[in-house]
């Protein structure tokens, strides 16, 4: 059968899908018989002609059209006919639950590409389920979760911990200052990069390979083009971007000025759904060449050095835990290692947790996904009650209908039917709009969702799998209980219109329904509430520093005679009101931190000692910030490094009683012994999630490493005024990129991720109260229609307008009402456990939760006054006439 | 006499199947018809008269094993009913009827 020659397939799948499903098989058996002979008889391409004409003659049959199982065609194409006229009858309640649905549809979608994207990271790598990072935790109560480890750590492991299958380590810098010179060495091009450098071993690509991407190597021998120091592996964006139409093995590359590297090879781009988001990727080698020594030190870390381990299969996270320990004894003195522990954290990890972090800043809880599910779900939820509710309200306007379809012999299956198949249509209309909607709105929002451009697929087989789930599903949720109301109705009484509406069973589980409704949507409101009170807590709080109108300009080199020269012309400008060099920043997202230990002078063991934040600052930085001094002095140019400030925070947990007490004191810093000679106030310098840290300012040029400028608002243009300091930057720095950032801007980022969450609640409160509120429009418009008789007659005996409203909109404050009730502690539970993520934030006052409330209920209140009003303002002869 | 209606080429096609007891189905009968009357027809034209013969009542059918040279597919095995066999005896008699008629009255 293998060799015997095919006939066209284009006939068997036209016959397959026209024919009724038992004909099929004995009309492709017949043709196949007959091709087969007639490639004996006359040849292939004569018996594939003969096949095509045979096979087409069946469709010309009428048999091959008539027996699809007796008249099913004709009747499901009834029930389509019947279905888009009852649907184009009702075209406001149509409208309604399309837009609910199609915006439920939509968000699901985007909020599913969300999840789905972010459960994607770097779960593509051969081993990941037994890759794992090095963290370090710490302190006596192990409550200091950080990334690092000390330099000689990965080597000592790799050579005293047998069952070890690999580690790599990787010093990421992120921040690079990249040059390409020509031949002869002058500088041709130069560049800023923000991220993506960073130092990595060969053995990074055997434990992350990336495979079931697209990543590949496109040039170089991914074994050796890392192994040598000052080698350098560019991912493609960037090596078309320094070496234009070049070939650029070989090349050189200058990096900070100072360290020359040769490019070795050129990877594809690394998948946006990674947490190594390496662009520049230099030989680990380097790192010894450049800083041999800091291999012998078992102490000192930074967070973005890290090591990835696979474990062999078989080898528990605890077993190698174990040794780790055992290897860190061995090399440590009893106080670091008593206090710091290596364990691991596994790659699955890593993205979901913020306490540790990773290289590109962003972490997201799954605690996080799991909420933006909920939304979701929520929001496909609220468009079925909408459609229930609406279809059961409709359904006593239809009962004629439904009555004379079971006079004529409908039986219940056939309505049934029918108002599914009438479901299945708004559902479908929803759906591919919905299809659409989600397509724009992530277009609009990939900032807002953390997305890239090629990070997600809306044409992915998952993507429209799931969409025709969500119909399938949502179909089956909102249809098939309004089409058990409807099927169930009595012929007659349906007839005669006596149908009681009071009593269905439709009205009660419809209160139900719009109480969880105005449930979730209060929750969501509610919370969305706090939520941005919170971040205008975040905003307005005093963080104990002026941070207003300041520029940072990081400082290419530590030369005093171009500090001096810049600050002097700075001061020139009538925009410039005072300038200050120092380590770091006070405050915001992106600065340098430098932490030591501090003791009393009777210090003696690890425990003595308390952990501050050192910062080195000329005179001028106290004044510049408006930094408070509680007692002592300011320091001066002429202070040495041992005469230090304080801050309140850390005097306080010396033990000192007031600052006062404080000034004077001598205090071990290290092995080295200072002096106290200024308390200052307290400051914010993390963001106000997090606490005060102590923290020590001296004076010590040599660690000067940005200028603060503060702009004299009033002069000029803040971009002019930026034009111009660029230039006196550029005569004193001329060889230098002007790398200038607003400390406002800066702090800000602190909340970037908070500020994101706060713009997407809004959005989802806004879908939410629009979707519920146009429910409730079309309920309302329902109750006025069918209670148009009653308040003819109402207002035929007197009843005022106000009275008629109130009778409509009675029971829907009511229901409202009871859902704030039923959202509050759940919206109190909620918020209380974000809220107590931060160290600062805003207490939950009672009126935080009504406001929002109230808000809501007036606006329902409004949208039911709205049109009821229309309906006690009839004429009550125009409703009574007819009859 | 009840009037059955068979056209000339349900009756041709009713007669094979008997002619091929129980074996009959679609590309036989095309092949024997040709064999038999010197009738090339298309092999959609047997089945639709097969189903036509079918829903008159004339041929009853099951379907049969697979066979390789129809790529395993099965065919369908038609065989003439007693009120098929009845209708094209009664056709025959009808006709030889008529024929003896046309032999007296018109001598040769």
């Amino acid at each position: 059968m293998k060799n015997s020659p095919l006939p066209p397939a284009w006939i068997d799948s036209l016959v397959d899908h026209l024919a009724p499903n038992d004909l099929s098989e004995e009309i492709r058996g017949d043709l196949y018989e007959l091709f087969t002979k007639d490639v004996q008889e006359r040849g292939l391409s004569s018996a594939r002609r003969r096949y095509v004409f045979n096979g087409i003659g069946f469709l010309s049959k009428t048999f091959f059209w008539r027996n699809r199982g007796p008249g099913s065609s004709i009747m499901l194409s009834g029930y389509f006919k019947m279905a888009r006229r009852s649907l184009s009858i009702y075209k406001g309640n149509t409208a309604i639950n399309v837009i609910g649905l199609l915006t439920g549809i939509a968000t699901a979608l985007v909020i599913l590409t969300v999840i789905r994207y972010e459960l994607s990271f770097d779960t593509f790598h051969s081993n990941a389920d037994r890759i794992y990072r090095i963290v370090r935790v710490s302190g006596d109560d192990m409550s200091e979760y950080r990334t690092g480890i000390s330099n000689p750590v990965p080597a000592a492991l790799r050579e005293e911990i047998a069952d070890l299958a690999n580690i790599t380590s990787m010093q990421y810098f992120g921040s690079a200052l990249v040059e390409v010179p020509d031949s002869t060495g002058t500088v041709i091009r130069r560049f800023r990069e923000e991220r993506g450098c960073a130092m990595v071993e060969p053995s990074f690509f055997e434990i992350f390979d990336f495979k079931g991407t697209r990543f590949q190597w496109i040039s170089g021998n991914p074994k050796t083009a890392l192994s040598e120091p000052f080698s350098v592996v560019l991912t493609k964006t960037l090596a078309d971007k320094y070496f234009p139409n070049e070939n650029l093995l070989g090349m050189t590359m200058r990096f900070e000025k100072k360290i020359d590297c040769k490019v070795t090879g050129v990877i594809e781009d690394f998948p946006p759904n990674t947490d190594f988001p390496f662009t520049i990727l230099v030989s680990y080698a380097s790192l010894h060449a450049i800083a041999g020594d800091a291999f012998n030190d078992w102490v000192s870390v930074s967070d973005d050095h890290q090591a990835y381990v696979v474990l062999a299969p078989g080898t528990t996270k605890k077993q190698m835990e174990n040794q780790f320990a055992r290897v860190h004894a061995e090399h440590t003195p009893k106080d670091i290692h008593e206090s710091r522990h290596y364990l691991l954290q596994v790659l699955h990890d890593i993205h979901f947790d913020p306490r540790f972090g990773t290289y590109t800043g962003r972490t997201i809880t799954r605690e996080t996904l799991l909420a933006l599910g909920l939304v979701g779900l929520f929001l496909l939820i609220t468009g079925c009650i909408n459609y229930i509710n609406l279809a059961t309200a409709q359904s006593t306007m239809r009962s004629k209908e439904i009555g004379l379809r079971k006079v004529m012999g409908s039986n219940r299956k056939n309505l049934i039917n029918q108002f599914m198949i009438e479901t299945f249509i708004i559902v479908l209309i929803a759906g591919i709009a919905g299809y659409g909607l989600a397509e724009i709105l992530l277009l609009n929002l990939r900032e807002l969702l953390n997305l890239t451009p090629n990070s997600y697929n809306l044409t992915d087989p998952f993507v429209i799998l799931s969409l025709l789930t969500i119909i399938l599903v949502v179909t089956i949720l909102s249809g098939f209980y309004p089409s058990l109301v409807i099927s169930r109705f009595n012929p007659i009484s349906a007839l005669k219109n006596k149908f009681n509406s009071g009593s269905a069973g439709g009205l009660s589980l419809r209160k139900i329904l719009v109480v969880m409704q105005f449930s979730i949507t209060q929750l969501l409101v509610v919370g969305t509430f706090i939520v941005v009170a919170q971040m205008k807590f975040f905003w307005n709080e005093d963080m104990g520093f002026n941070h207003e109108a300041i520029l940072s300009v990081r400082l290419p080199d530590r030369d005093p005679g171009k500090r001096k020269v810049i600050a002097d012309q700075l001061h020139a400008q009538s925009f410039v009101s005072e300038v200050s060099f120092s380590y770091t920043l006070p405050s915001g997202a992106n600065r340098n931190r430098s932490a030591r230990d501090i003791g009393r002078p009777e210090a003696s063991s690890a425990k003595d000692y308390l952990i501050f934040e050192y910062q080195s600052v000329d005179p001028y930085f106290l004044n510049l910030y408006q930094i408070r001094l509680l007692a002592g002095r300011n320091l001066a140019m002429s202070d040495s490094s041992g005469n230090i400030l304080i801050n309140n925070s850390l005097a306080k947990n010396l033990q000192f009683k007031n600052p006062e007490d404080a000034v004077g004191n001598e205090l071990k810093m290290g092995s080295a012994k200072v002096n106290v000679v200024g308390v200052f106030d307290d400051f914010y310098s993390n963001s106000l999630k997090q606490g005060v840290d102590n923290m020590v300012m001296a004076v010590n040029p040599r660690a000067y490493a940005v200028a603060s400028v503060k702009l004299n608002r009033q002069k000029g243009s803040l971009s002019e005024t930026v034009r111009q300091i660029e230039k006196i930057w550029a005569d004193t720095y001329p060889d230098n990129v002007f790398d200038y950032q607003f400390l406002d801007e800066n702090i800000q980022a602190f909340y970037a991720q908070e500020k994101k969450y706060a713009q997407l609640f809004q959005l989802f409160s806004l879908i939410f109260v629009v979707i519920a509120c146009m429910g409730l429009y079309g309920l309302i418009t329902f109750v006025v229609n069918r209670k148009g008789k009653e308040v003819a007659i109402r207002k035929v005996f007197g009843a005022t307008i106000a009275n008629i409203l109130v009778l409509f909109s009675k029971e829907y404050i009511q229901l409202i009402a009871l859902s704030f009730f039923v959202a509050t502690p759940v919206a109190y539970y909620v918020v209380d456990s974000w809220l107590s993520n931060f160290v600062h934030h805003i207490q939950l006052h009672w009126w935080l939760f009504v406001t929002p409330a109230v808000g809501v209920l007036v606006l329902s209140l409004l949208v039911i006054s709205a049109k009821s009003l229309r309906g006690a303002r009839m004429n009550p002869t125009d409703m009574l006439k007819y009859e | 006499m009840s009037r059955i209606y068979l056209g000339e080429l349900e009756e041709l096609i009713l007669l094979m199947v008997a002619l091929l007891d129980k074996e009959a189905y679609g590309v036989l009968i095309k092949e024997e018809l040709y064999k038999q009357a010197r009738r090339e027809i298309t092999i959609s034209a047997v089945h639709a008269v097969l189903h036509r013969l079918e829903e008159k009542g004339f041929v009853k059918s099951r379907m049969g094993g697979a066979s390789a040279e129809r790529g395993g597919r099965r065919k369908r095995l038609f065989s003439i009913t007693a009120y098929g066999r009845s209708a094209v005896e009664e056709l025959r008699d009808t006709r030889d009827l008529i024929w003896n008629l046309i032999a007296k009255t018109s001598p040769s």
